[in-house]
């Protein structure tokens, strides 16, 4: 068991040998009887799907390290044989005031129609976010509780598209 | 005694030993050892009998840890050694207990052996609780999550819609709107939530006449207009009219506007905030209720689609005893594995460690024990203990959300960075080992009982298989980057990006950074892939 080869085979290491070979035997028998009853009774994960799934996944990023998904597809042409300005320029009335807005402006026109402004708005520093949200696994403690989100510090910003650059007057801050 | 067998499990078939004991002896044997059977400090059941020696093999008495089996007949204990010899001197004496594990060893067999009274017996022991009564499931009405009936007068006439998926169509970006484009895509392609507002089941005169019923209400502004369910009807059958120039969801975009508060406004810019906002608004307070457990239960379309129960356990470390409580949640949240690449220099295919999904549900459901400064109060002790957490899934969604925390935030430093880590997950998903009734189960040693928190989860309405269909991708620093949605119609992927929509292969999708990972119950998602063509007409 033990590598005690050092010539000492007293009859104390030798206790030693066979209490620490019993203990391991012990907890191999824990583990192959644990295994044995989850095999027994088919509630083992099905570890070859996962497995193909993972390989799957592995060979995928091998093809494909750089996702070239990410590369300017702005001025090719859609499954529909389709091609689209980088801005929107479809053209329609704003349902608030009634101009006609062009679509890839209208949300920072209906913002500042509809009185949305950022001075309007008071701003959620990031310390009450996360001053709110501590535990971060699950919904809040109470039965009784709205639907409420797990938690709000996760926030990705931005939902610009490239042409977001124009926008000077939306520099917007981080949160 | 009766015992409650769980559908899921194998029973297994006992060996011939089992059997006649079984025959002979039937549950007397079980029952008389119940009084022995105790809680190991490791939680485990244990046989123990209070004498002052330790148990020892009656062949050789040397032995005295290891491996040992109480012979239930003759309660003689043998150690691996002589097992089977004691079986072979006194015929019938086949069945033993593991006195470690109390789990049946059949010493002919020399084999561990599984009977459902024996756990049982084990399980009533340990937890000192009666059996509990067999709930009578509510059925749902899911009729009106099925595909709508084939013939749909709003419909018009589409020449490629063969070629390509119905209500395939991109979302002009009205200015920084990928954020919601991306999430309304996504909603679009919801088999179930497709079906329900196409179906023609969001009723708008009921939402008018209730409007008129509660009075104009004026919120700042002048009033709310239609109700967004109402508004989110119009954008489905705009986008599946079969018009394949890309939309603009101005209208929705205001409508949403409205129903905000004046601070929130453009602010919500995480397409998750987005998610959770509209599912909020669309939900209808009216449907709300408690289901017979006390757990609130909605029927609104909303959470009828997206809304499960998570359930958290509260273990005291003292007494064992355990707290639970349920709340439902629309999403799951998942924590990013940490996976440590000491050796940057080794090839992808070295890198033993790999962050899943499953990983972090592995997570999610882990035992957590809470620190020294989380004391909580426990009802038994009467006083606050040192506890440990558990969260599992009581009931899983039509439609399940999975929310990818990829941010890091620094109290200290004040800032906060995006996680770009790469994590595997699954086109199908099995979420089984995560359900409440998988983990209590497990907590108990797999025993073949009927766990409170069973039944709902395994009557076969709501399957644990589920298939991805979307997959929203955030690329990009925290502070300016550009959402992008996958979607899978018809085995096929598709990438939605603003307005431009193109076929891109599975590989493209297995590499992503997923943000938002949507998967629907597998039954839907194979339905939602057959369309039917009405002959003559070339309408689906």
């Amino acid at each position: 068991m033990s590598a005690s080869d050092d010539g000492s085979s007293s009859p104390r290491s030798q206790l030693c040998s066979q209490v620490f070979g019993d203990l391991l035997d012990s907890i191999i028998v824990d583990a192959a009887s644990e295994c044995h009853r989850i095999a027994r009774l088919g509630l083992d994960r099905n570890l070859e799907e996962e497995e193909e799934e993972l390989r799957l996944s592995a060979q995928a990023r091998v093809a494909d390290p750089s996702s070239s998904s990410d590369g300017n597809s702005k001025n090719m042409v859609d499954i529909f044989g389709q091609t689209h300005p980088a801005i929107a320029s479809e053209i329609f009335d704003c349902m608030n005031c009634g101009r006609p807005i062009v679509a890839g402006r209208f949300a920072p026109h209906l913002e500042k129609c509809m009185g949305k402004g950022r001075k309007a708005r008071q701003k959620t520093t990031r310390s009450t976010t996360m001053a709110q949200s501590r535990n971060s696994r699950g919904s809040p403690i109470s039965v009784y509780a709205p639907y409420s989100t797990a938690n709000s510090i996760n926030r990705v910003p931005n939902g610009g598209s490239s042409a977001s650059a124009e926008y000077k007057d939306y520099a917007f801050d981080e949160p | 005694m009766a015992s409650r067998r769980n559908p899921s499990f194998n029973n297994p078939k006992p060996c011939p030993h089992l059997s006649s004991y079984r025959e002979k002896h039937g549950l007397s044997g079980y029952e008389s050892l119940q009084k022995s059977l105790r809680s190991s400090p490791s939680g485990r059941t244990v046989l123990s009998r209070l004498q002052s020696t330790n148990p020892t093999c009656s062949s050789c008495p040397n032995t005295s840890i290891g491996r040992l089996y109480f012979c239930l007949i003759c309660s003689s204990i043998s150690c691996p050694s002589h097992a089977a010899s004691h079986s072979l001197s006194f015929p019938g004496h086949d069945i033993s207990v593991d006195v470690e594990r109390a789990e049946l060893f059949c010493l002919s067999c020399a084999d561990q052996v599984y009977d459902p009274d024996f756990d049982s017996a084990v399980v009533a022991a340990a937890a000192k609780i009666l059996h509990p009564p067999l709930r009578r499931r509510r059925r749902k009405p899911l009729l009106m999550l099925l595909p709508p009936p084939v013939a749909m007068s709003s419909f018009r006439g589409i020449r490629t819609a063969l070629r390509h998926p119905w209500g395939l169509r991109g979302l002009n970006n009205l200015g920084n709107t990928c954020f919601m484009n991306s999430v309304l895509q996504a909603l679009l392609h919801t088999p179930p939530l497709r079906n329900y507002f196409l179906g023609d089941h969001h009723k708008r005169d009921v939402c008018r006449q209730r409007r008129r019923r509660r009075g104009a209400l004026a919120v700042a502004g002048g009033g709310e207009g239609p109700c967004l369910a109402c508004v989110v009807e119009g954008v489905f059958l705009d986008v599946f009219s079969g018009d394949r120039k890309p939309y603009s969801p101005a209208r929705f975009l205001y409508s949403w506007w409205k129903h905000s508060s004046n601070l929130s406004g453009y602010e919500q810019q995480d397409a998750h905030e987005f998610f959770i906002s509209i599912l909020d608004k669309i939900h209808d307070k009216e449907l709300s209720g408690f289901n017979s457990k006390g757990i609130v239960d909605c029927h609104c379309i909303a959470h009828s689609v997206f809304s499960g129960i998570l359930r958290s356990d509260i273990t005291c470390t003292v007494c064992g005893f355990t707290s639970t409580t349920y709340d439902p949640c629309v999403d799951i949240p998942v924590d990013l594995e940490t996976v440590y690449n000491t050796d940057k220099s080794a090839s992808p295919a070295d890198k033993t460690r790999l962050s899943t999904l499953a990983g972090s549900l592995d997570l999610f459901t882990r035992p957590e024990k809470l620190g020294s400064d989380q004391k909580l109060y426990c009802q038994n002790c009467r006083v606050k203990q040192e506890s440990v957490k558990q969260m599992s899934i009581r009931r899983l969604p039509l439609v399940l959300c999975f929310h990818v925390k990829r941010f890091a935030h620094s109290v200290i430093r004040r800032t906060s960075k995006k996680l770009d880590q790469y994590m595997q997950f699954p086109f199908s998903l099995d979420m089984t080992p995560y359900l409440s009734s998988s983990i209590i189960r497990n907590r108990f040693g797999n025993r073949i009982f009927a766990f409170e928190g069973d039944e709902s989860d395994l009557s076969g309405e709501i399957s644990s298989e589920f298939e991805v269909f979307a997959v929203v991708t955030h690329s990009g620093r925290l502070d300016s980057g550009h959402y992008v949605t996958y979607l899978r119609l018809r085995n096929q992927w598709y990438k939605c990006d603003d307005a431009w929509i193109t076929e891109v292969r599975e590989e493209v999708v297995r590499a992503l950074q997923g943000y938002m990972i949507y998967y629907v119950q597998k039954v839907l998602y194979h339905r939602s892939g057959e369309e039917r063509v009405i002959p003559g007409t070339g309408c689906f």
